[in-house]
């Protein structure tokens, strides 16, 4: 078990380095000076030669490398250019925000991912099974900034029922939450569908399984085995698709703070785009990569820990 | 404090011919202000980037500037250009090249610098004029000779030669704000984004950059007090965005685009007053005549004929702004009725086909705004029928404000940009951005004519209005022939805020922050 | 050759049986039809501007209304789905290309070639996809151009592991030692015995892929970073459209419904080949 776990530790740490490389290795392909370009045109001089000095651009290529990795694994990861703030702070002060639209847009996928799937498959074949299928099909498939857009379409400009931008009043958690719900649908619509289909297709197999055929026989009523023996196993397999799923809501989630104008880290890469203020782009960019693999790891290691049937094989 | 504007002077209401209409709420002077602690919350069209009165980028800066620095006198909320004292507790302009000043007492510097006294009042102007500090607003203080310092708090300004602008440009504006002699010349540069010895109504608490900054009261202000106890301004550069905040209810009150002024009018949010006022702005498209292949005139003449200017004024405002026909806005001397250059695309695909020209690759630079793109994207569609394919290229406010400036490395790459400049209620003030000496400053389009130079300066001097009038349609005709220049509106300004606040405007709709106070 | 047409021809009457697959299929030809004939389907310019005319709701004259420009928005849509279905093409073809050429490297190659191309797989697939195609696009300039190299970047991998998956089967299969005894070249190996799996997958992938591809190119031209004025991408209606959205919500809907009808299109019809071909993940 605990090899499993330092395999899979393993594996991440290498791949955040590779990510990290590549990050790295962008600024030097794009012709001009490296300093320059990592920093963007608005970066004054006095900044250009502060990052000369400390990216050693005479020593080797190795060295340079092993200084920035070393830099951004104890947190630094330069100062954006605008203010001259360090980015690991900016990008930390925004994170919170795109982590609750996750948590939310997973409560919804969740909430009603669990039920659908379920329900499907105790009635299999039928027409709301069908039904459901098709949906689920469909809420993968659209897009998710069309989804937001429609739905602030839908739910904040005619109907009036829910606001249209922002994150709401600081310190009101109430203000806060409304104003969480027509994003976080948007983020989580497309999971709905991913989740429905795992729950069914892992009841369908759970329900054939020789211990429930047993307390069929026995008797027991069929919801407590539905709910309680079946759903509890089947739940299982989501668990993976959780880690997936929250680097799949990260995208979403950008496009859910630019239309629904709330603060957060998609909102913090896409406006230091505009304004040219690269390191702030590439840092939030290598943060938000770290948190998703390492909340694949984490998916692994309690898959691993939950299912006794990967349990079993370790 | 009396506001006499001085004898030379005619009194002028400029603004009466060309209509303030909607104006709902304007604030009275002297009125007695409630000490209330709310906090004022407005939107500013760009970030501050530079502090110092005499190196300002935009008008939100210019705002802050007055507030944090007290300047001499101050233009009054209301719909006349009017003035009152801020810094000066009497100021008066003896005959045509003396003004005398005596400064309030007890106007103290921040961070230990002492009182305000009449030496700092010379360093500060003399600065502004010191042709060594290259300051783009050097020309608001070029009749300059001296600042004399008579005892601590009263000094003579003493001119050049008569200087018409004075009293209109000049000393209602930043460029008359005070700076302490001994903390800048402490700071050895010019003030970026910490100001020092603040003296005004307000003091900067905190800047979060892109996010918001803080103005608080001055404590020790011991004169009118700014209306809010606070002051909260957001950076939101593209106005539909701005709109949106404020229906939020982030926001108390933000100018809008004018595009939505009728839809605005019509159904406007809850609790929220309209107000349209007069724009003494101007929109114009600039062609750069250092780079290829616009340093052909006859190109640069066949792009003043191609582009459909009342289509692109149609187009980008919904009919809420005319088309202009030069840099300076009805009510002022100088308002032309028409251009010299007609809407031609035949015309224009002669003279590229007599240039041997049958293609064109082109780019245009504009501020990242809808309004702009929209009027970006007519233009496009016009060049394309006269042959010519323009790429359209969008900056933040941070990137565009720079781009024709010698200090960076684009402005002998830039070519067509579409910009707007905020104005004072003088013309001299939208003539002297295109003088030679502005080249590589604000001047992008590297124009240089030395009978319009000539022009300028003869019409700072001259007080004759119809002569005056004269000067400057003749100079407008000038930046027609340089075929650099096509004029397209003046705009409107476009502004909402809420029933419980009162925002104090200048008769032109910029902020007067220190004048806003709870309704 | 003439084996795989067969089978393409089974699996499309297995397809239409299906009524997804049957929806799925009309509406990806739908598409294709109508971007290829939009000049004939619509016979406005799609780059006409008529300030006169604009924001005018759906009418007779003009299908979807017009845009803050008075363009009109049906012709708009129609070219937009040139764009998309350019670019779903080209960027297939490209990632295909490349990705068999990995996954044959990764495949017939020594060990370590392998575990260094699955390495970097993982790490590509790793990024969350619009961070990535945020940071390309900071590098390289918000351009079509750019969007399409995230997009490669991004689909190359699963490409490449069908590839690499086919492949080594195939060193290991005894058939093929078999049949290179008795002379038979590598070309006859790899499209006799390699061609007919590696079809399946391939196009579920492809089916699958078109989608989010689309999906890409749309978003990023929402946000302004992919095509450039005045191109009728899909995404770049849907911004246009999204700005003016309080008073005239019909160049959002305009914008989005292409967008929702293809991606429907492409997924039912990914959906009901996997169907076909996989019958493990069969639908009981």
């Amino acid at each position: 078990m605990l090899k499993y776990i330092f395999n899979r530790l393993l594996l991440s740490i290498v791949i955040v380095s590779v990510a990290q490389f590549l990050l790295f290795t962008m600024i030097y392909l794009i012709p001009g000076d490296p300093a320059a370009v990592a920093l963007g045109p608005r970066a004054t001089e006095a900044m250009r030669k502060t990052l000369e000095i400390k990216m050693g651009l005479d020593k080797p290529l190795i060295i340079q490398f092993w200084n920035f990795f070393t830099g951004a694994w104890t947190g630094d990861l330069g100062n954006e250019v605008l203010s001259d703030r360090p980015v690991f702070d900016v990008v930390l002060e925004q994170l919170p925000y795109t982590l609750a639209l996750i948590a939310c847009g997973m409560t919804w996928s969740i909430a009603l991912g669990i039920p659908l799937g379920c329900y499907a498959a105790v009635r299999r074949g039928g027409m709301v099974d069908r039904l459901i299928g098709v949906l689920s099909v469909g809420l993968i498939a659209v897009p998710s900034f069309v989804v937001a857009i429609y739905a602030m379409l839908i739910f904040a400009v005619s109907l009036q029922w829910l606001p249209a931008i922002g994150a709401g009043e600081q310190g009101q958690l109430g203000d806060q939450l409304i104003h969480l719900i027509l994003p976080s649908l948007a983020v989580g619509l497309g999971w709905i569908g991913y989740i429905g289909r795992m729950v069914r297709a892992s009841m369908l197999e759970v329900l054939e399984a020789s211990h429930i055929k047993t307390a069929r026989a026995f008797g027991l009523p069929d919801r407590l085995i539905t709910y309680r023996y079946a759903l509890t196993i089947a739940i299982l397999p989501t668990i993976t698709l959780l880690g997936v799923g929250i680097g799949q809501m990260l995208s979403s989630a950008v496009f859910a703070e630019i239309v629904f104008a709330r603060p957060g880290v998609g909102k913090l890469v896409y406006d230091a785009i505009l304004t040219r203020n690269y390191p702030l782009v590439t840092g939030a960019v290598l943060v938000t990569t770290v948190l998703f693999v390492f909340i694949n790891l984490l998916a692994d290691i309690m898959i691993g820990v939950l299912d006794p049937r990967v349990r079993s094989r370790l | 404090m009396d506001n006499k504007t001085p004898f030379t002077f005619p009194r002028r209401s400029f603004l009466a011919a060309a209509g303030a209409f909607g104006a709902a709420t304007v604030a009275l002077p002297g009125m007695a202000i409630s000490a209330d602690k709310k906090v004022l919350t407005v939107r500013s069209y760009s970030d501050l980037q530079i502090l110092d009165p005499a190196f300002w980028v935009s008008i939100p800066e210019g705002d802050i500037i007055r507030s944090i620095f007290a300047p001499l006198v101050v233009v009054e909320p209301g719909d006349e250009w009017t003035w009152k004292g801020v810094a000066v507790e009497s100021i008066e302009q003896l005959d045509d090249l003396t003004v005398s000043f005596k400064l309030r007492d007890n106007i103290g510097f921040t961070d230990g610098y002492g009182q305000m006294t009449a030496d700092d009042v010379k360093f500060s102007l003399e600065r502004i004029a010191d042709p060594a500090m290259e300051s783009p607003f050097a020309g608001d203080w070029a009749a300059l000779k001296e600042v004399e310092v008579k005892d601590k708090l009263s000094g003579i300004i003493h001119l050049k030669n008569k200087f018409v602008p004075l009293w209109t440009t000049t000393l209602p504006t930043s460029s008359s704000c005070i700076l302490s002699r001994k903390a800048v010349t402490e700071l050895g540069d010019k003030i970026a984004t910490k100001p020092v010895a603040q003296s005004g109504q307000y003091l900067l608490a905190d800047w979060q950059p892109k996010q918001k900054t803080i103005l608080k009261r001055n404590p020790d202000w011991a004169y009118e007090k700014g209306g809010f106890e606070e002051i909260h301004i957001i950076p939101i550069e593209d106005p539909a965005t701005a709109e949106r905040g404020y229906e939020a209810g982030d926001l108390d009150y933000t100018w809008t685009s004018v595009s939505s002024i009728p839809r605005l009018k019509k159904n406007p949010p809850p609790n929220s007053v309209i107000l349209e006022k007069p724009s003494l702005a101007y929109v114009w498209l600039g062609i750069n005549q250092d780079v290829a292949p616009f340093d052909n005139i006859n190109v640069r003449r066949a792009i003043q004929h191609a582009v459909d200017r009342k289509t692109v004024v149609d187009a980008t405002y919904y009919g809420a702004a005319s088309v202009a026909n030069g840099i300076i806005a009805p009510g002022m001397p100088g308002n032309r009725s028409s251009v010299t250059y007609d809407y031609d695309p035949d015309k224009a695909r002669d003279l590229l086909k007599k240039e041997g020209i049958s293609s064109l690759n082109v780019t245009l630079d504009i501020l990242n705004q809808s309004e702009r793109l929209t009027a970006a994207q007519v233009i496009q569609a016009n060049l394309a029928e006269v042959g010519i394919n323009v790429e359209i290229k969008q900056n933040d406010s941070g990137t565009f404000w720079t781009l024709g400036s010698k200090d960076g490395d684009y402005w002998n790459k830039l070519q067509l940009v579409l910009s707007r400049f905020s104005m004072q209620p003088d013309p001299s003030w939208a003539t002297v951005w295109f003088t030679p000496e502005q080249v590589g400053v604000w001047n992008w389009e590297r124009f240089n004519n030395a009978e319009y130079k000539a022009l300028h300066d003869q019409g700072l001097v001259e007080s004759d209005t119809a002569k005056r009038d004269e000067i400057y349609k003749k100079m407008q005709g000038i930046m027609d022939e340089s075929g650099c220049y096509v004029f397209l509106t003046h705009e409107v300004v476009g502004a909402i805020h809420n029933t419980d606040i009162q925002p104090g405007l200048k008769p032109n709709g910029e902020s007067l922050l220190p004048e806003f106070k709870p309704a | 050759m003439s084996a795989v047409v067969y089978e393409m021809k089974k699996s499309l009457l297995k397809i239409m049986r299906e009524p997804l697959g049957a929806l799925g299929i009309s509406l990806v030809i739908l598409m294709i039809f109508s971007a290829i004939f939009a000049d004939l389907i619509a016979s406005a310019d799609p780059s006409k501007i008529s300030p006169r005319d604009r924001f005018l709701p759906p009418s007779f004259d003009h299908l979807m209304g017009t845009d803050q420009l008075g363009r009109d928005l049906f012709a708009r849509i129609l070219h937009g789905g040139r764009i998309a279905l350019a670019v779903a093409l080209f960027t297939t073809a490209v990632s295909l290309i490349i990705g068999t050429v990995l996954g044959l490297l990764a495949g017939y190659g020594p060990r370590w070639l392998d575990n260094v191309l699955l390495l970097l797989f993982d790490t590509v697939k790793s990024f969350p996809t619009v961070m990535l195609a945020l940071a390309l696009v900071t590098l390289f300039g918000p351009s079509l151009t750019s969007v399409i190299i995230v997009v490669v970047l991004v689909n190359v991998p699963g490409y490449a592991r069908i590839i690499r998956t086919q492949t080594l089967t195939l060193k290991s299969a005894e058939f093929v030692t078999a049949a290179q005894s008795m002379g038979a070249s590598t070309m006859r190996i790899l499209r006799v015995h390699m061609l007919p799996n590696t079809i399946g997958p391939l196009l579920i992938l492809v089916s699958m892929d078109i989608p989010v591809v689309i999906a890409i190119e749309a978003g990023m031209s929402f946000l302004g970073l992919g095509v450039r004025p005045p191109t009728p991408s899909w995404g770049a209606i849907l911004n246009d459209g999204f700005t003016a959205i309080r008073d005239t919500p019909w160049i959002a809907v305009a914008g989005g419904l292409p967008i929702i009808l293809t991606t429907l299109g492409f997924t039912f019809l990914g959906e009901t080949l996997r169907d076909i071909f996989d019958p493990r993940m069969k639908r009981r």
